[in-house]
């Protein structure tokens, strides 16, 4: 999981930054616009598209990655409710006390069941699949997937802050590629002031 | 972030890396108000329930579990709701204090940033 970091090769030598991480590709960073774009071969315009392109990419990849982070964190709190349940059947085990509960049939409406000492639940697994499991073996399930689901969630986070972190640097450097435009585009403006466009 | 007029002013690599900071921050500082928000209405959830507990004379209550309500004794909810209570306003305080943390460490990047970058950047709320 962890991305070793590896020092750019290319010209524009930026410390210690990550080429890529999981598919994501590292932005350049760029110590001088001048070099940068004299070694890429590129004009002002072309970079800019390049680097605007780059941009929508980290953007694309951002929605995706958003979206399963909030998928996770709808599956987290449902998995902490099921363990709760379950926790709740095996207090009640030992007191030879059933369980009286009032669950919801359909929308609004609403039935009682009792539910007797068990030993066992059943959990739905997906796919259309439900096993039977006892008290014990449901949550260490339970608690496996709580696990999985808390790990993927923090690996997705720092994904996602790697992106961000990439997508600032490709907006610094349009900014920067921009100016630095200006800039010149001035310089040649005071050299030339007898030729008035 | 504004584009600044052609000035001169070089980006080094420790100025990206702060900005990139500043932006991981900031992210951060928007989840925790959310976060915090959250919690607030779940602590004064509890506090209604466990208000309109020491109304009611019923001695068997409907008590949330997973999906389900089950019939708890009064006594059991309480002690249950007690213990919501202290979980998630210990999450709250943990959260206000990660939220001053975040922006201590914001208000240094941005006198930071400002200092070297003066008009050519843009550290404020859009």
């Amino acid at each position: 999981m962890a991305s070793s970091s590896s020092t750019s090769g290319s010209g524009s030598g930026s410390g210690s930054a990550l080429t890529e991480r999981r598919g994501i590709p590292g932005a350049q960073f760029v110590e001088d616009v001048q070099t940068y774009l004299t070694q890429s071969g590129l004009d002002v315009g072309s970079a800019l598209a390049f680097l605007q392109e780059r941009l929508q990419q980290y953007k694309v990849v951002e929605m995706k990655l958003l979206a399963q982070q909030r998928d996770l964190q709808a599956k987290i709190p449902d998995i902490e409710k099921c363990l709760d349940v379950v926790a709740t059947l095996q207090a009640k085990k030992g007191t030879g006390e059933e369980l009286i509960t009032d669950f919801e049939v359909s929308e609004g409406i609403y039935s009682r069941a009792r539910i007797e000492e068990t030993d066992s639940v059943c959990l739905w697994l997906g796919a259309n699949v439900m096993l039977e499991y006892s008290l014990e073996e449901a949550t260490g399930l339970l608690q496996k997937n709580l696990d999985n689901a808390r790990a993927s969630l923090e690996v997705l986070i720092a994904d996602l802050q790697f992106l961000r972190d990439q997508v600032t640097i490709t907006q610094v450097t349009i900014a920067r590629v921009y100016n630095w435009d200006v800039h010149q585009r001035r310089i040649q403006q005071a050299a030339a002031p007898t030729a008035q466009e | 972030m504004q584009q600044g007029g052609g000035s001169e002013t070089e980006v080094t690599w420790e100025d990206q890396q702060n900005i990139n900071k500043f932006g991981r921050l900031n992210n951060r500082f928007h989840e925790l108000e959310d976060e915090i928000k959250i919690a607030k209405e779940s602590n004064d959830n509890l506090e209604d329930a466990s208000n309109e507990l020491i109304l009611t004379d019923e001695e068997v209550v409907r008590f949330q579990i997973g999906e389900v309500f089950a019939h708890v004794p009064k006594d059991e909810v309480e002690s249950r709701i007690e213990q919501m209570k202290e979980v998630t306003s210990q999450k709250l305080e943990k959260l206000e204090e990660e939220k001053e943390s975040v922006l201590a460490q914001m208000a240094e990047l941005k006198k930071i940033l400002y200092a070297k970058f003066n008009d050519s950047i843009n550290l404020e709320e859009d």
